[in-house]
């Protein structure tokens, strides 16, 4: 089940380091959000990850094939617990979003998002394709992610649950569906998007994109968020006010400034440079894994890696754009520097898969 | 098996798609970066400045409300409790136990430990909610021993005098800190605006730490403006004990000059303090409970007027020419109209004889007042009605207003489904049948007969202007009116002439009985001395009514007197409103 202790020698450090670096920034920054302080969160999050560590080095050690085999099973465990968290899941601001084990709240739609890219990837590598991808077998793949998609929209969290939904897509698309019937979906959603607005949204919706299009519709309401955060990250400048510099932050100006709103926090006290170094190094935790699958001649392997960025680009991306005033208000966390035990793990896991996927030596012959 | 060659190279071609994207977005991103935080960077180190400032809302203090003679009846007392706040300090717990020996917390009070674990360290939690001024001397001589708990003042609403809570009404639980107590009932609910000033602002400004380093600017609130009433303390008072003991009913009083109401008392009544404790028990009872405290019978209590209704289709009559002051009817006990059964009975079996209009009114003669119903439109009369103050709803400032009905053909058909019959008529111009009226109404439509036809519309608040409503009536038809009210009282043979006998040295009063059906009695027994005697279940006692005016002969002041289930109006209702009169002509307010 589990690889030989050599292969230790063969996994990618530098892309580890990369994201413990990433991780401490986001430690530093919590730091600064509580005013100069490991209470409430710094020293809470620092002990989370290292509880995971453990975990996160078994899942590199094993065996792909093994992962591979168990896909489909694990999806079919978290269809039942999404379906448990509906039916008996802890309520909190207005949603049922998570089930208790233990002594710790797990938020399943966190770990649906990792094990639909698993199940997907399965699904495709066995379908043993030529060419484009046909239109009958993509019903199935589409299928599940929809399931999905509104099993976590009911609970509601819509934020992930159109993380979810692109993520799906996304990966329906890689495997090469013609470009013809994505490219048509979109322009019909353009095209009905009118009467979408006028009979499928309902009025809170409404005003959400309202608000989100002109902040200052509801100055106290949901446009605070949007604009004591553009306040925050442009007061920065270029250099930043400092490190625990940020008047905004530490004067809880900005609300959900530790989960949500973190890049805020960072940004504000480190400026434009620091902003774009911060990004910057979320594009080497994107990309570097891509560019590794390409040297894999698997398909399993590759769609999967793909998966994983392909979910971290859509949170950092969402993230940082309603940050600055991009993308209206949806809970979404910052990869790593987000405060949550839930992101935080189903993060590791991702980055233990993709640390084992790309450490596979290229010559063996997998699956089969 | 390895994976097929043509699939990986889509997967190659369209991730570099995915790279794309990965930089596009970067791109965005760092476009709008450099939006914020180069080009509009002193735009946003600006706002973030001005977000250094933190304002802090303090709740104004609410107007007083006065009585007659400037005697507060509503007013803001300071209030002091015990808070634990515990995340100051974490020992809290040993504090609490200095605390109790201290200060004895008596058992409501107690925290247990467990209660506080699980309590928010962020939520002050109340220890003493009304401290007594003893605890806080000795909580101030031994303040050093604590640094969790604190005393912190409260502001809070008092009403001294409890017989004021059927016009004050009370105030609503704040539910936020965004929003202060505002008016629910009555008085406080409709001169909310006027009371509760403006809050005040302190704008403070705040380290890196969040910590008040000075203050900048204190926008002082405003207080409220102060109400004084045209109620009289000593006569609400007064009021509210001539009502017997056991018996629900309601006195209202009236100036004749420009309709200030002096007293308006219901019973029973609530107290708007429990309110303010958050007394929930009591409230709950003020709710449930069947004789229903919370409502005023004075103004929201509805019945039917009986006898002292008569003056009003007397009127009619004299106005559109059916009678006048010579017109006799023969009473002989009752009259018969044809097509009905029933008689229609007198309440006097043996009859009044011979009966004129003032003797009609005198001795309240039912035969009378069937015969001239015989004769006039129903319209007409409920057209009088309203203009003589019946059918309306008076903006007083009072909650659960309340017009009343004095009927019309078209209201009974839209109503009852049934056409308006012969007998309506005269079960209505005796006060009875469909009638409906308030004991406010009832002085309003004798205050119009004592000044000619016009009325001050009542008001609550000394400084409100006075409104002149009603029309004009003829002299001669108002001098008939007030002569026969004068007889029911000073002359032999009035229903109420008791009154005059018994206090001969009281003030002269005039007025009118009534009695009020709650089932139908015979007729006969209704003013009949075997009646009144009779052991009847109290719920199904006929309501006493008694409208008066006194001096006599320069009227200052109406009472309006209900008592329900009361039994006749010259037995209960007459004798109350007798003294009540007599108390306000001594107070000469």
């Amino acid at each position: 089940m589990f690889k030989d202790f050599k292969s230790l020698l063969s996994l990618n450090w530098p892309y580890i380091f990369l994201i413990i670096f990433i991780f401490w920034i986001g430690e530093i920054n919590l730091f600064s959000a509580s005013g100069g302080s490991i209470d409430p969160w710094a020293k809470k999050q620092f002990f989370r990850f290292l509880s995971f560590l453990p975990l996160f080095f078994i899942i590199i050690f094993i065996k792909p094939r093994v992962i591979f085999n168990f896909s489909g099973l694990l999806m079919i465990f978290i269809i039942i617990g999404l379906i448990v968290t509906l039916s008996f899941g802890l309520t909190g601001m207005g949603a049922r979003r998570w089930i208790k084990i233990g002594f710790f709240n797990l938020q399943v739609s966190e770990f649906a998002k990792i094990f639909l890219v698993l199940y997907l990837a399965k699904y495709f590598h066995n379908l043993d394709s030529k060419g484009h991808l046909e239109f009958s077998r993509s019903i199935l793949p589409v299928l599940v992610t929809l399931i999905i998609f509104f099993l976590v929209a009911a609970q509601p969290d819509l934020g992930t649950a159109l993380i979810i939904l692109v993520l799906g897509s996304a990966m329906i698309f890689f495997i090469g569906i013609k470009i013809i019937y994505p490219l048509s979906f979109i322009i019909l959603t353009i095209l009905f998007s009118p009467l979408i607005w006028s009979f499928f949204l309902k009025e809170y919706q409404k005003n959400r994109i309202k608000i989100f299009l002109n902040p200052d519709l509801d100055p106290l309401g949901r446009g605070y968020h949007i604009i004591q955060s553009k306040i925050a990250i442009g007061s920065g400048g270029l250099r930043g006010n400092g490190f625990l510099g940020g008047s905004q932050s530490s004067l809880n100006f900005i609300p959900e400034k530790e989960t949500d709103f973190v890049f805020s926090i960072f940004a504000e006290q480190f400026g434009f440079i620091g902003a774009v170094i911060l990004l910057i190094l979320y594009l080497f935790l994107i990309l570097i894994p891509v560019i590794n699958s390409f040297k894999i001649n698997n398909i399993f392997i590759r769609i999967a890696v793909l998966g994983f960025s392909i979910k971290l680009l859509v949170e950092v991306v969402i993230n940082i754009s309603m940050t600055i005033g991009l993308l209206p208000v949806v809970g979404v966390a910052l990869p790593l520097m987000s405060y949550g035990g839930s992101s935080l793990m189903s993060n590791m896991i991702i980055f233990a898969l993709i640390i084992n996927f790309m450490s596979v030596d290229k010559k063996v012959k997998y699956f089969k | 098996m390895y994976s097929n060659f043509d699939s990986n190279k889509i997967i190659k071609r369209r991730s570099f798609i995915a790279i794309l994207l990965t930089f596009i977005f970067s791109l965005i991103i760092s476009i709008r970066l450099f939006y914020l935080q180069i080009i509009n960077a002193e735009k946003y180190k600006k706002k973030s400045k001005e977000n250094r400032i933190s304002t802090k809302i303090t709740p104004p203090i609410r107007g007083n409300i006065y009585d007659t003679n400037k005697t507060l009846v509503a007013g803001t007392s300071s209030n002091y409790s015990f808070i634990l706040f515990k995340y100051i300090n974490h020992n809290y717990y040993d504090e609490l136990l200095r605390f109790n020996k201290i200060i004895l917390l008596s058992s409501e009070h107690d925290a247990s430990y467990s209660k506080l674990k699980a309590f928010n360290s962020y939520s002050p939690y109340i220890l003493i909610k009304n401290a007594s001024w003893d605890q806080i001397v000795l909580f101030e001589k031994n303040k050093f021993l604590f640094s969790s708990i604190k005393i912190i003042e409260s502001k809070k609403r008092y009403y001294p005098y409890k017989n004021f809570s059927q016009i004050l009404g009370y105030l609503s639980e704040s539910l936020d800190f965004k929003h202060f107590p505002k008016g629910a009932f009555h008085i406080e609910k409709k001169f909310n605006h006027k009371l509760k000033g403006e809050p005040g602002k302190i704008f403070n400004e705040v380290n890196s730490l969040g910590k008040i380093v000075r203050e900048i600017h204190i926008d002082h609130p405003k207080k409220g403006y102060d109400l004084n009433l045209t109620i009289n303390l000593l006569l609400q008072d007064f009021c509210q004990n001539q009502i017997p003991h056991k018996k629900k009913g309601s006195i209202v009083v009236m100036k004749v000059s420009d309709g200030s109401i002096l007293s308006l008392v219901s019973k029973p009544t609530f107290n708007s303090q429990d309110f303010e404790d958050r007394n929930t028990k009591k409230i709950n009872n003020y709710f449930s409970n069947i004789d229903n405290p919370m409502f005023n019978r004075a103004f929201s209590g509805f019945y039917p007027p009986g006898s002292v209704f008569k003056p009003l289709p007397a009127l009619l009559g004299l106005e559109k020419n059916i009678i006048n002051n010579d017109t006799t009817f023969f009473c002989n006990g009752h009259t018969v109209i044809d097509g009905y059964s029933k008689k229609f009975n007198c309440w006097k079996k043996r009859g009044h004889g011979k009966v004129n209009l003032k003797k009609a009114i005198k001795e309240s003669c039912d035969v009378f007042f069937f015969e001239l119903a015989k004769k006039i439109e129903i319209d007409d009369l409920s057209k009088l009605a309203t203009e003589m103050g019946y059918n309306q709803e008076y903006d007083i400032g009072l909650s659960n207003m309340n017009k009343g009905l004095i009927p019309t053909r078209k209201w009974k058909k839209y109503t009852t489904g049934i056409s308006w019959g012969r007998g309506d008529n005269l079960n209505t111009c005796i006060g009875q049948g469909y009638n409906q009226t308030s004991p406010l109404q009832l002085a309003i439509h004798y205050n119009s007969i004592i000044n000619g036809g016009f009325y001050p519309k009542p008001k609550l608040l000394k400084n409100e202007k006075t409104i002149i409503l009603g029309r004009k009536i003829h002299p001669d038809h108002q001098k008939i009116l007030l002569n026969s009210l004068n007889a029911v009282v000073n002359e032999y043979g009035g229903t109420a002439n008791k009154l005059s006998r018994t206090n001969p040295n009281y003030i002269k009063i005039a007025g009118k009985t009534g009695t009020s059906q709650v089932i139908r009695i015979k007729e006969s027994e209704r003013e009949d001395d075997y009646y009144k005697k009779k052991e009847i279940l109290e719920k199904f006692k006929d309501h006493s009514i008694f409208v008066g005016f006194g001096p006599v002969y320069k009227p200052k002041y109406i009472a309006s007197v209900v008592i329900e289930n009361g039994g006749s109006g010259s037995s209960v209702a007459g004798p109350i409103a007798h003294e009540v009169l007599n108390f306000v002509n001594k107070l000469n307010v």
